[in-house]
Order: C-alpha cells, then sequence, then structure tokens
C-alpha cells in the first residue's frame, strides 16, 4: 500500500516525479490516484518521508530452493543432425552465474535442451557449470515455445532452483515469460546486471527507454527469474580443466504438444564475425555521415579494422544502413573491443545500446556532443575530412 | 454547443499534428513561403473527411458537420498555428466565411450552404474589408441593388471592392458584405458567377502560404435566396454576433504561434553552450528572453479559456472579451516571436530556422480581424460602459474577489493582481472625474491596461483551480509560478504607467498617488526573482533538445 | 460460420522519446510528456483491423490501466475496433507483468470465445516483452512471438516472425497469441476527425477485478513476485580525452590510439 501522512505539506515534489502521472495534490496535500505501481519514485523526492510504501511480507519458505540455473541457448542448426554449438550469451551467463552461485554458497547448473547436445557439456562446466541437466529427445532438436517451456516446467518442478537465468534473445524473451506466467515465478526482462543482495537476485535493467534505471527484486517467490542481455557480462576465460556433474533427465515431450509448425526459415547471410553483436571492431555512423556515398568510407575502415559496420537510428531513419545494423536501445546492443562512433550525436538510444564496449573512439564536429560523454577519446573534427584521411594511413601501416 | 470530450480532442489534435508532421516538415513550409505559394493540395486533404475533415468541427451536427464548441475550435486553432499560420488562416478563413450563414442564415439557408460546405468540402472566404473600409465597417461602399422581376424582389446586382481577402482568389464561395436598400447585407456569391473576379495573390509580409487576393464585384448577379437571413439591414449585427468567437480564435493563432517561436529558442537554449554552460541556465538570458513571455503567454491562455467556456455555455456576443484576448494573445505572441529571434542569435536571423517565420506570420495576428489599436479602443469603451454603470465598483468587485481567492489559495499572486485591479479602479475613476478619455490616447491605453489586468485575474483563476485545464502542459508549482510572475508584473505596470498616464493628461490631485496603493504593489515584488528562477528552470525541463 | 473474433491488447504509456532524467535525484521528468498508444501496439490494432477488413471479424481492444488510459482505446474505436475494454481497478495497483498477463487473460476469458490474440511486442516504458507471452500461458493457447506479418486462411494462422538469426515462417490453428513487431518504416495511423467522433458512440466497458472473476492473491502488488527496489539515473561513464586539430593531426591522432589500444596486430 501507498500511504499519505499528515507531514505532507503540499508541496508538490512528489508530483512531477511520479512515472504514471498518479500523483495529484489535492487540498494541499499529495493524493495517489488509480494506476500507481509502488515503484517509489515519489518516496525518493520527498523530504519530510510523508510517502510510505508498505509491502505484505508473508512468511515464505524460501529454503527449499537451491542453486542458480542457466538456461544453455544453441545457434539455430545448419542442417538437420549438425551438432549444436552454444550461443555466446550461455558463455556470459554461466561466467556471471560463477560468482553469483558462489556467494549464495549454491551449486550453478547448466540446462541443456536439445538433441545430441551431450558433446557440449564440457564447454559448459569449462565456463563454470557445476551440474549440467540434460534433457535429450529428437522432438527437441528444434527449438519451440511448447516442447521447450513443457521440458523446463518440469524439471523446475522436480529440482526447485532459486535462481534461472536466459539470455534476453528472441529464443529466451519467448520462452522465459510463458515458464514464469505457469509457475507464479518473478520474471525481471532483458537484465544488464545481476547482483545479490541480502541472499536475493538484484536484477538491474534499463527502463524508459533507457533513460532510466531499475534495481527489481523477488523475495517472496522462487525460483528469481531474468533474461538477461546479450553482450553485456563480461565473459570469463575458460578453464578447460573443470568438470561438472551430468544429470541426464528423462522428461517424454509427445511431440503433438508443438503446436506452431515451422514452414520455412531463413538465416541472415554474412559471417559471424561480422555481425556486429559478434564482432570486436563496430564501426557506426549516424546523422554526420548525410549520405550512402559518405557512409561508404566507415566500411573500408570496418575491414581494414576486421570489424563490422553499425548505424544509428538517426541513420537507419535516412536509408544509410538497414535496421539489422541498428545499435542502441531499439536495435542491437553490442559491447566489441573497440566502438568508433562518427557523426552519432549520442542520443541516450544509442548510448545504451553501446556503452559497455571496452574503448569508446568518438568522431564529431560538434564538441558539446553526448556522445564524448561516453567516448575515452573523443575526435572534434569534421568526419568527412579525418576519415578518408585515416583509411589512406592505415593502408600505408599494412 | 456541447463539442468533444477531452479525449476526442486529444485524439483530434494528435492526428492533425501527425498529418503535419509528416506532409508539412520545415523544408517544405520554408519551400512555399519562399515561393509564395498556397499548398492547395494540403488544404483538400486537411478538409477530406478520410484524413482529417478538419472544417466539419466548425458546422454544427445537423449539417452534417460534427458541431464542435468553441473551446474545441480554440484549440484546433492553436494547434494550426503550431504547424503555420498561413495554413491556419487558410482553414479559418472558411470558418469565418461560414460564419454569417451559421449566425444569419435562414433555416434553408444553413441546411444548404452548410450542408454543401460540408460534404462538398468548399473553401469559403469572408468579404467584408475593403480599400477603405478596414475595420470600421460602417464606411462600406459596395452596393447591393434590387433587381425586380413580376413586381418581386428576384436577386440583387453587386459592385463593389473587397480587400484583403483570405483564400480570395482559392475560396469555392464567398460572403459579401454589400449595402442593400434596407442597409448593410451579407450575400452568398459562388465561385465563377459572372462579373465577380479575384486580384493577384499578395505579396506579403508572412502568412505566405495563405491565399489573399483583393475582390472586384462588377455588377454580380445574386438571386434573392442568397440574402443571409433573408431581411436587408441585418448584415452589421450578423458581423458583431460573431466577433467574439472569431477573435477568440486569432487569440488562440497568436498563442500558437507565440509558444511555437517560444519553445524553438527554449530547445535552442538546452543546446547550446556559451562559457561553459547551456543558454538555458544562464540567467541574464532566460529571464529576459524566455521567461516573461511564456508568464504572459499563459495568462492569455487562460482568458481565452474562460470566455471559450462561457460562450460554449451560452453566453452571447462577448465582444469586449473577445477583444481581450485577442489583444492580450497575439501581441503576447508577437513579442514572443520576436525576442525568439534574438534568443537564437545570429541562426534566430537566419531562415535556416522557423522563427524567423514564425516572426514574420505572426504579425499579421495583431493586425487581421480588428488591429490591437481597434481592440484597445473596443476594450475601453465595453468597461468604460460598465465602471460608469456600476459607479466605479466593477473592478473593486473582482478586486474583492481575488482577495478572496489569496485568502485560500496563496500561491498563485492574487493578491498583487487585486492591487492590479483596484489601481486600475482608481485609474479610471480619476479619469471620469477629469474627464480624460476625451484624448484618443488615454482611452487607448486605457484598454491595454484593462486587457492586462483582466488576463492576469483569469490567470490567477485558473492556477488556483483544483483541476487544471487539459491544455496545461506544466505541474502546478511552474504554473502558479508564472502565474505569480505575471501578477506582479502587472500591479507594477498599471499602476506606474497609469499614474503616468492621468498625470501626464490632466492634474494632481491629492490623494491619487497614495490610492493607486504603489507601495503595497512594490512590497509584492519581493521573491520575484527566485519565482523566475524556478520558471526558467522549469522551463528549459519541459522542452527536451531535439 | 461465427466471424472471427480478434483481441488486442494495449496500453496507454508515456512518449519516451520526450521523457528526461533529473541527474540529481535520478527520477523522471514527466511533466509535458504526451502520453500515447504504445507504437507496437498501435501496429498490432492496425493488424487486426487488416485482417477484419479481409475476413470480417469483430475487433476487441483490452487495456490496463487508470481512467485515463480510455484515451488509448477511443483512438483504437477510431481507428475501426468495434468495442473496447478498460480493466480499471485499485486492486489492480502494482501489478508487475505476472500479475498483469494473469488480469488480462482473465478478462480474456470473460469475453467468451476468441479466435486471435495481438499484442504488441513490448511496451516502449517498459520494454519487457513479457506480457505477451504470459497471457498465452494463462489461456494456454500458442503464442507466436515478434511477428512482422500475420495471415488467415481457414482458421490456419501463418505469420512472419523474428527469430536471433533471421526469421521463419510458422504456421498454427487457431486460437494463437501473436506479438507484433513493426517494420522498420511503420508510421502510426491517426484516425480522421469524423471517426474520432464516431468513435465516442462505440461501446467502452469498464471491468474490475471483480467483474473479471480475478483472485485477489492474482492480482496487484499481491499477485505480483517482483517488486521495484530502487530506480536511478543511467551511471555517466568518466569524461575521457577530447582532441582537435586539424584533419591530418587527428587523423594520426586516431592511428596513435588504436595502436596504443591494440587494434592494429594482424
Amino acid at each position: 500500500m501507498i500511504e499519505i501522512d499528515s507531514k505532507c505539506t503540499g508541496c508538490s515534489r512528489c508530483v512531477p516525479v511520479c512515472p504514471f502521472g498518479v500523483m495529484h495534490i489535492v487540498d494541499k496535500k499529495a493524493q495517489v490516484g488509480e494506476g500507481c505501481t509502488l515503484c517509489g519514485a515519489c518516496v525518493q523526492v520527498c523530504s519530510l518521508e510523508a510517502v510510505r510504501i508498505t509491502r505484505e511480507e508473508g512468511p515464505v519458505d524460501l529454503s527449499a530452493h537451491k542453486g542458480l540455473w542457466v538456461v544453455a541457448q544453441t545457434l539455430p542448426l545448419s542442417r538437420k543432425g549438425a551438432k549444436p554449438r552454444l550461443r555466446p550469451v550461455t558463455h556470459e551467463l554461466l561466467s556471471a552465474g560463477r560468482g553469483l552461485a558462489d556467494g549464495l554458497k549454491e551449486e550453478l547448473c547448466a540446462v541443456l535442451i536439445g538433441e545430441n547436445a551431450e558433446g557440449l557439456c564440457a564447454e559448459l562446466a569449462s565456463y563454470g557449470a557445476d551440474k549440467v541437466y540434460l534433457v535429450e529427445d529428437a522432438v527437441l532438436a528444434d527449438y519451440n515455445t511448447d516442447t521447450y517451456a513443457a521440458a523446463l516446467i518440469a524439471l523446475i518442478a522436480k529440482h526447485k532452483p532459486g535462481v534461472v537465468l536466459f539470455g534476453a534473445t528472441c529464443q529466451g524473451r519467448d520462452l522465459a515469460p510463458r515458464v514464469a506466467a505457469e509457475i507464479h515465478a518473478g520474471l525481471t526482462a532483458d537484465c544488464t546486471g545481476l547482483s545479490l543482495k541480502e541472499g536475493h537476485l538484484l536484477q538491474t535493467r534499463p527502463a524508459f527507454g533507457g533513460n532510466i534505471m531499475a534495481d527489481i527484486l523477488c523475495t517472496r517467490k522462487r525460483p528469481q527469474m531474468a533474461t538477461v542481455r546479450p553482450n553485456v557480462l563480461k565473459k570469463a576465460v575458460p578453464d578447460p580443466l573443470r568438470k561438472a556433474e551430468l544429470v541426464c533427465e528423462k522428461i517424454h515431450i509427445d511431440e503433438k504438444m508443438a503446436r506452431v509448425k515451422v514452414l520455412e526459415r531463413k538465416l541472415d547471410a554474412g559471417h559471424p564475425g561480422r555481425k556486429i553483436s559478434e564482432a570486436q571492431v563496430v564501426v557506426s555512423g549516424g546523422r554526420g555521415m548525410r549520405d550512402k556515398e559518405r557512409f561508404k568510407v566507415l566500411e573500408e575502415l570496418a575491414e581494414l579494422l576486421g570489424g563490422a559496420v553499425g548505424a544509428s537510428r538517426a541513420a537507419v531513419d535516412m536509408g544509410l544502413k538497414p535496421k539489422s545494423h541498428q545499435v542502441g536501445q531499439s536495435g542491437t546492443t553490442v559491447s566489441p573491443k573497440l566502438y568508433m562512433a562518427c557523426g552519432i550525436s549520442g542520443a541516450i538510444q544509442h548510448i545504451v545500446g553501446m556503452r559497455s564496449s571496452d574503448v569508446i573512439v568518438a568522431v564529431n564536429k560538434d564538441p558539446n556532443a553526448a556522445i564524448f560523454n561516453v567516448a575515452k577519446y573523443g575526435i572534434v573534427g569534421d568526419l568527412h575530412d579525418i576519415l578518408p584521411k585515416l583509411v589512406s594511413l592505415l593502408k600505408n601501416s599494412r | 454547443m456541447t463539442g468533444l470530450d477531452s479525449i476526442a480532442r486529444g485524439l483530434m489534435l494528435d492526428s492533425l499534428r501527425d498529418y503535419a508532421k509528416r506532409r508539412l516538415p520545415y523544408e517544405e513550409l520554408r519551400r512555399l513561403d519562399r515561393e509564395n505559394e498556397f499548398p492547395a493540395d494540403v488544404l483538400k486533404e486537411l478538409y477530406d473527411p478520410e484524413i482529417l475533415g478538419i472544417h466539419l468541427l466548425l458546422i454544427p451536427q445537423e449539417y452534417g458537420g460534427l458541431g464542435g464548441s468553441t473551446f474545441d475550435i480554440y484549440r484546433v486553432c492553436e494547434a494550426l498555428a503550431h504547424i503555420d499560420l498561413g495554413v491556419a488562416t487558410s482553414v479559418f478563413a472558411t470558418f469565418l466565411g461560414s460564419d454569417p450563414i451559421r449566425v444569419g442564415g435562414t433555416e434553408e439557408q444553413r441546411r444548404f450552404w452548410l450542408g454543401k460546405i460540408a460534404k462538398e468540402r468548399l473553401l469559403a472566404a469572408y468579404g467584408a474589408t475593403e480599400p477603405d473600409a478596414g475595420s470600421d465597417l460602417v464606411a462600406l461602399s459596395t452596393r447591393a441593388a434590387h433587381v425586380v422581376k413580376n413586381g418581386k424582389i428576384a436577386g440583387y446586382r453587386i459592385t463593389g471592392n473587397k480587400q484583403w481577402i483570405s483564400n480570395g482568389g482559392v475560396a469555392d464561395l464567398a460572403v459579401i458584405l454589400a449595402l442593400a436598400p434596407g442597409g448593410p447585407s451579407w450575400f452568398v456569391v459562388e465561385k465563377g458567377t459572372e462579373g465577380f473576379s479575384a486580384n493577384a495573390h499578395e505579396d506579403k509580409h508572412g502568412i505566405r502560404l495563405s491565399n489573399t487576393c483583393a475582390l472586384a464585384l462588377d455588377d454580380v448577379f445574386v438571386p434573392a435566396e442568397n440574402l443571409i437571413g433573408g431581411v436587408e439591414g441585418q448584415g452589421l449585427s450578423q458581423a458583431q454576433a460573431v466577433f467574439g468567437y472569431t477573435r477568440l480564435m486569432v487569440a488562440a493563432f497568436g498563442l500558437g504561434a507565440g509558444w511555437e517561436a517560444l519553445e524553438t529558442a527554449i530547445r535552442y537554449s538546452r543546446q547550446r553552450i556559451q562559457s561553459g554552460g547551456p543558454l538555458s541556465q544562464k540567467q541574464g538570458y532566460m529571464l529576459k528572453l524566455i521567461v516573461p513571455h511564456a508568464a504572459r503567454l499563459e495568462a492569455a491562455r487562460a482568458f481565452i479559456e474562460d470566455t471559450a467556456h462561457r460562450l460554449d455555455a451560452g453566453k452571447h456576443g462577448l465582444q469586449t472579451e473577445g477583444s481581450i484576448a485577442k489583444l492580450a494573445a497575439t501581441e503576447a505572441g508577437n513579442r514572443a516571436a520576436e525576442d525568439a529571434i534574438q534568443a537564437l542569435g545570429g541562426y534566430g536571423y537566419t531562415k535556416d530556422f522557423p522563427v524567423e517565420k514564425i516572426k514574420r506570420d505572426v504579425k499579421i495576428t495583431c493586425i487581421y480581424e480588428g488591429t490591437s489599436e481597434m481592440m484597445e479602443m473596443t476594450v475601453c469603451r465595453g468597461r468604460w460602459q460598465e465602471h460608469l454603470k456600476s459607479r466605479g465598483t466593477y473592478y473593486e468587485e473582482q478586486a474583492a474577489a481575488l482577495d478572496r481567492l489569496h485568502a485560500s489559495c496563496p500561491t498563485v499572486g492574487a493578491d498583487s493582481a487585486a492591487l492590479a485591479l483596484r489601481a486600475l479602479n482608481k485609474i479610471l475613476e480619476e479619469c471620469r472625474l477629469q474627464r480624460l478619455t476625451r484624448h484618443q490616447h488615454v482611452t487607448m491605453r486605457l484598454g491595454e491596461y484593462i486587457a492586462q489586468a483582466e488576463t492576469c485575474a483569469a490567470f490567477c483563476r485558473a492556477a488556483s483551480a483544483d483541476h487544471y485545464s487539459e491544455t496545461v502542459r506544466f505541474d502546478a508549482q511552474t504554473w502558479q509560478a508564472l502565474c505569480r510572475i505575471h501578477a506582479r508584473e502587472t500591479a507594477a505596470d498599471i499602476c506606474l504607467k497609469g499614474a503616468k498616464l492621468v498625470l501626464g493628461a490632466g492634474a494632481m490631485n491629492p490623494g491619487f498617488a497614495d490610492a493607486l496603493g504603489l507601495g503595497a504593489i512594490l512590497a509584492k515584488q519581493a521573491g520575484a526573482l527566485e519565482d523566475q528562477e524556478l520558471a526558467m528552470k522549469k522551463l528549459a525541463e519541459s522542452f527536451r533538445s531535439r | 460460420m461465427n466471424p472471427m473474433k480478434i483481441v488486442v491488447c494495449v496500453k496507454q504509456v508515456p512518449d519516451t522519446t520526450e521523457v528526461q532524467v533529473d541527474p540529481q535525484t535520478g527520477t523522471l521528468i514527466r511533466a509535458g510528456v504526451p502520453s500515447i498508444l504504445n507504437p507496437y501496439d498501435h501496429f498490432a490494432v492496425e493488424k487486426a483491423l487488416e485482417l477484419k477488413a479481409e475476413h470480417g471479424a469483430e475487433v476487441s481492444v483490452l487495456t490496463m490501466g487508470p481512467p485515463q488510459a480510455q484515451a488509448v482505446l477511443r483512438l483504437a474505436l477510431a481507428l475501426g475496433a468495434d468495442r473496447a475494454m478498460l480493466l480499471s481497478d485499485r486492486l489492480f495497483a502494482g501489478s508487475d507483468t505476472w500479475a498483469t498477463s494473469y488480469a488480462l487473460g482473465r478478462a480474456i476469458r470473460k469475453l467468451g470465445r476468441t479466435d486471435l490474440i495481438l499484442c504488441g511486442q513490448q511496451a516502449i516504458d517498459g520494454d519487457t516483452a513479457q506480457v505477451g507471452p504470459g497471457i498465452a500461458q494463462n489461456l494456454r493457447i500458442p503464442q507466436i512471438t515478434f511477428c512482422d506479418q500475420v495471415e488467415i486462411e481457414d482458421r490456419q494462422l501463418k505469420a512472419r516472425h523474428h527469430i536471433d538469426d533471421g526469421h521463419e515462417i510458422v504456421q498454427a490453428r487457431l486460437p494463437v497469441l501473436c506479438t507484433m513487431t513493426p517494420p522498420q518504416d511503420y508510421r502510426p495511423r491517426h484516425p480522421s476527425f469524423p471517426r474520432v467522433v464516431q468513435a465516442m458512440g462505440k461501446v467502452l466497458e469498464t471491468w474490475t477485478a471483480l467483474e473479471i472473476g480475478a483472485e485477489p492473491g492474482m492480482i496487484g502488488l499481491k499477485g505480483s513476485p517482483t517488486q521495484v527496489d530502487r530506480v536511478y539515473a543511467p551511471p555517466q561513464k568518466e569524461k575521457g580525452v577530447v582532441f582537435t586539430g586539424t584533419a591530418a593531426e587527428l587523423a594520426g591522432r586516431i592511428l596513435d590510439i588504436l595502436q596504443k589500444e591494440n587494434f592494429l596486430t594482424p
């Protein structure tokens, strides 16, 4: 419940900060209208501590739930019967999960669903898994919402994990909410950070288009579930000597459970190193690139640096690059070793998609561009003069 | 008029803004402005009931329209002015051209002509002004002579010239004010009628997207049923009857264009860095070029809305109120646009930024539908009567009401507003005692003070309300600060300028200076800077840079 | 055969492109920020109306929110939806995505037989993309997420949807729930003035928690497993170094940086 007590003077400071616009001053006292989500923004600004949110905390036995799970994801099979490969976000989740599991003094477990997947167990172990739950079935060769959800729900009911993490890929974001809905578990979407708070998982995520960060807790229910944005958490160095206990789970999944049939699948062309989400170097252009012709210098630069070409939303809207190259809140999040932002002003929507890059170099002629706030190296000048010169310097240095 | 609810209004405004964003980006407006081009296709789309159907709002439901209220139409006018005043003027000309029919037409005429405008998406024009008869319609020289057939009046032959007619060259029909044997009367004249022609499109300072022409009527025959109302001699009262309403719409233009300029300046001020920080944080800049305009425009808004609600509640006329609204809003808009150029510095002086165009455009709002000077006369004339009739209690009673308001809501500056009204009352009374209104200058200045005082009072009432109008985009703290700023300014202005006026024109009567309450007014200035700084911060927060 | 029944779930959101954060307090500055129909939902409404135009259907729009959320329902009605339902009740306050999915699921059950449910992929204020699948699970019907095209033939739904490395064409028998994601060049369509007025006469019902038969423990704060612990402004990175100079100097400077940071090792 949210309560306003008599200390309230109607100063109205809480009115504009309400993300949902439900705070009003009536008769010189704050009043909460319908639509309050108890987000607590008003509590933070009230210097008189006149706004209080009280949550009903019933005694819940959470101790029955133990272990931190990572739901492994694999890349789509190139052909029937091919060996599955792990999606990089799985490595990231295990790497981060390791530290969390140690903090909780619980096991880190990987859940692997598929066909012919046993060969991946060693890789899962090398990134920190103590245990691998393996569910293998011919029906599970390809991802399907219904069959995978059924397998996972069953597994969770049986082993009662404390935490279940998914990569916030299309697949993870398709599967996780379905499972959470069924088991009445808390699920936090698209997290960019995970940590522990008093034995609970503290999940950090951007909201309102990246304008704001929120820390989310789930203190009364188990498991605590989260999808985690790829390319944000740091991948650990794998330890090939690490071993994990393999637990093969016999879960019967009926073929008829799969209610959505795939008629046709088209995978994006291009070799993976040049996909912006996986490239080590991303050279991005924004509105300042002006036109397609002048954008080409970035392709050349990316080629020379062995990287991929990205674009800001403005550049995509201008038709300089297809949407698949868009970096940012409504595009792809990247965290390469080098991010070069050329002619990008640095709107918040863009920044949230690239700020975790190791080294950011920004080229912009406006010295006040927001992009310089996140750049390790800022280059103030006309990129149409600078970049061609850089290209020839790079060519000469080879 | 019942009109729409706030949700429907909001949806319409969203649709209108979305249309403008797609169809009329600044580069396109700039081109049309440069080439002095009337965007006929845009007007067609604005009238297309599948795209927008904007003209339907002014036509009552029983004639195939949507029956918008005054408040609805004020909102649409304001939104149009945010887009482009030329386009707004063209839409407004149809509103205006259909008004004599709506107000003075017979049931049959209304059904026929309004139904036709609704269904056939006709552009209309309002033909009152003449080369030698501007805001003063009494000097009318266009004549309408009887055409008698079989002993009955079968029609009229109209001869004369009309000047500055919006939509003149593009309208499908025009209403023409002409002197018939029975007195001034309105006639509907359709495009293509023999002898009816439009001169070349004027080369104007602003609103160049709007088509403005002189009209020539050379022995133009119209049938008797085109005489609006069916009775001669009703023309002036029909024209007068809508002034309260039409001037309110021009007020909305001043408000919208003024805010558009101010918004551009505020957004710019957040980006432009000068000596280490954005201009939006520089007191010397914001408190001079931004804050006072926001206060004046919002005061004008409060007055416009008050008048719109009264008209919608069935009040007739409200000519003085319409004139106050127009004077306050268009002058505030004009000044805001002027300072917006200054606020953008060199950029503001170029055509790369829209403020230069807004400044040229908004000037017309101080001229058409009655110049600011006409408004000052009308306002003074109207309120002078009230002052005399009430034996000097008209403003005293309003001041007392503001005192009561201050007691229940001390945060809107109603105390200053009460002082302003009392000072005004003393000045009016002094003018009466010394018979100073024989000087035209005095009357017109009084008109200005009256408009300022009444908008100030309206702002205080609006800012102290429990629920704000849907149009207020600021929180209570900001709006009340703007209200206090305006109230303080008004009290000081009226007291000092009024004293100067009276003393300049007449003699110093003992006790007059003391009665103005200068001491109290000056005491109320405490905290002015703090309020302005708050307003500056909030204004900058409310408009992010794009 | 009865006409197809389509339900579109929508949400009113603040226009996040207009939202700003107070850097001192880390709270949102919301004054003057317009509320809009979530653009993903706007696309879902338009898709539903396209299907209606093609096959004939009754299109209902459903939202949960405060009374002012009616505005987005009215927009959907003006665009051509047939009826609208607002779930509004203080008991819903504090609902997270779980409790929201549950409540919307209950409301759709109350509507009776439904053939197709369309949701926007996600709302631009929360960006969770969890409510659509949550509703599908509550109703136990199949889901297809991230669709940009849907068509119906002989009670079979065919959709094109995004997957991680491309897209798929998939098929399922009705009833199905699809979450919709607009194409790149999508611009929401807005209704004309007469349509807005027409919508004033259409059915807009308000339902309470009791009316949809929601269990008190499943809605609002009680039914929500997650809680917001804290909201704050995104941390700003430390300011780096900034270089100015001639184009040649700056190009050389970048080359130095690339060398220093070891990006030029072949």
